[in-house]
């Protein structure tokens, strides 16, 4: 329902001149999917050690609270990274996302996982004293499992998109020699199989 | 035998030939394989921005490297299996591959220097006041390369020699 109304907007995106832009350049794509790579690493390599400490198996002299005020910029600015190449990305291949249950579940996840962080997550790492053991587990471990599902979906996108468009793309197709898709830069699913 | 009858041979092993053959593995460890990068890359990170005294301050640099280096060696044992595993695949297309290659050179000189610090100047992190600079340039390099190495790894995919 609401991916039915928000298709005027994914059409839009499409065919706005950015997604245009880096939808015509290997370059641009590359380099769009490498930022968001890199915040990714940011936001869960940062989330990955306070969540640990919370768990019990993180910084063990330092309280949570001490830990995750120190990587808070880092998570957050992580966070701001894949917020900003994500979209991006999204105008480049928006049909693509579209048509991906994949990008759905992202979506769902990624606003679960964003009011978890700044609520239940944040009281968590900010008490001070630090809340009862059982609890920071709990928080810390559905942190951790929204996130890693998140990037999980985030990569099946990429594997799964090709094989679930079910329509040629609204807007005009570059093909090029090699037969990769120009949406993706990956080989299409039929070629694909004969490659593997 | 030259590294490019090599990379034919392996990919004739029955590790390769069944991940090439499955319609899920491959995806499956390439999953993997991306997501480990938070692992390593993300605990190299840690220690790099303490040691550039941009994260953790409070916490000495010998803590800080006590909790990250063992999960950044589980991480890259976990990296060099899924990689090497998903190399056997496709071996003599990454052989054509210039993205593969300066990754794998930029992988050797990030060892290099990790190797280099650990065995020079951490040797006597028990006595440091400030951060020494050459700690400081370890860290810094380390920064770099692994950026590097994660905009090569994934430039692998559109880069020339990988869809042809």
């Amino acid at each position: 329902m609401i991916r039915d109304a928000l298709a005027p907007v994914f059409a839009w995106l499409g065919h706005s001149a950015l997604g245009m832009e880096i939808r015509s350049s290997a370059v641009l794509i590359a380099l769009t999917q490498i930022i968001h790579l890199l915040g990714l690493t940011m936001l869960i390599g940062t989330l990955l050690m306070v969540d640990m400490t919370m768990m019990g198996v993180g910084f063990r002299r330092y309280t949570v609270a001490q830990v995750a005020r120190e990587l808070a910029p880092w998570t957050t600015g992580g966070l701001i990274v894949m917020l900003v190449s994500g979209p991006l990305i999204l105008s480049s291949e928006s049909l693509k996302c579209f048509e991906s249950s994949f990008f759905w579940m992202k979506m769902i996840g990624l606003a679960v996982a964003i009011i978890f962080h700044f609520t239940a997550h944040r009281t968590v790492a900010q008490a001070d004293p630090p809340v009862p053991h059982w609890r920071a587990r709990l928080v810390a471990s559905i942190s951790l499992a929204l996130w890693i599902g998140i990037a999980i979906a985030g990569k099946m996108i990429g594997i799964y998109g090709d094989d679930l468009r079910r329509e040629p793309p609204p807007f005009q197709v570059r093909i090029s020699d090699t037969g990769a898709s120009p949406l993706t830069g990956r080989q299409a699913p039929a070629a694909r199989a004969t490659v593997r | 035998m030259n590294l490019l009858s090599f990379c034919q041979w392996l990919e004739k092993t029955p590790v390769a030939m069944s991940m090439r053959e499955s319609l899920w593995i491959f995806d499956a460890v390439e999953t993997i394989h991306t997501l480990g990068i938070v692992l390593v890359a993300g605990t190299i990170m840690l220690l790099d921005l303490r040691l550039l005294g941009l994260g953790l301050r409070r916490e000495p640099v010998s803590d800080v490297a006590g909790r990250t280096v063992p999960w950044t060696l589980a991480g890259f044992c976990l990296m060099a299996l899924t990689g090497a595993w998903l190399f056997s695949a496709e071996a003599s297309k990454l052989y054509h591959s210039p993205a593969f290659r300066i990754k794998l050179v930029l992988l050797a000189l990030a060892g290099l220097n990790a190797l280099l610090f650990h065995l020079t100047v951490y040797r006597q992190v028990n006595g440091w006041v400030d951060i020494p600079v050459r700690a400081r340039m370890a860290g810094l390099i380390s920064l770099v390369l692994w950026t590097c190495i994660i905009a090569a790894g994934r430039s692998i995919a559109y880069g020339p020699g990988y869809d042809q």
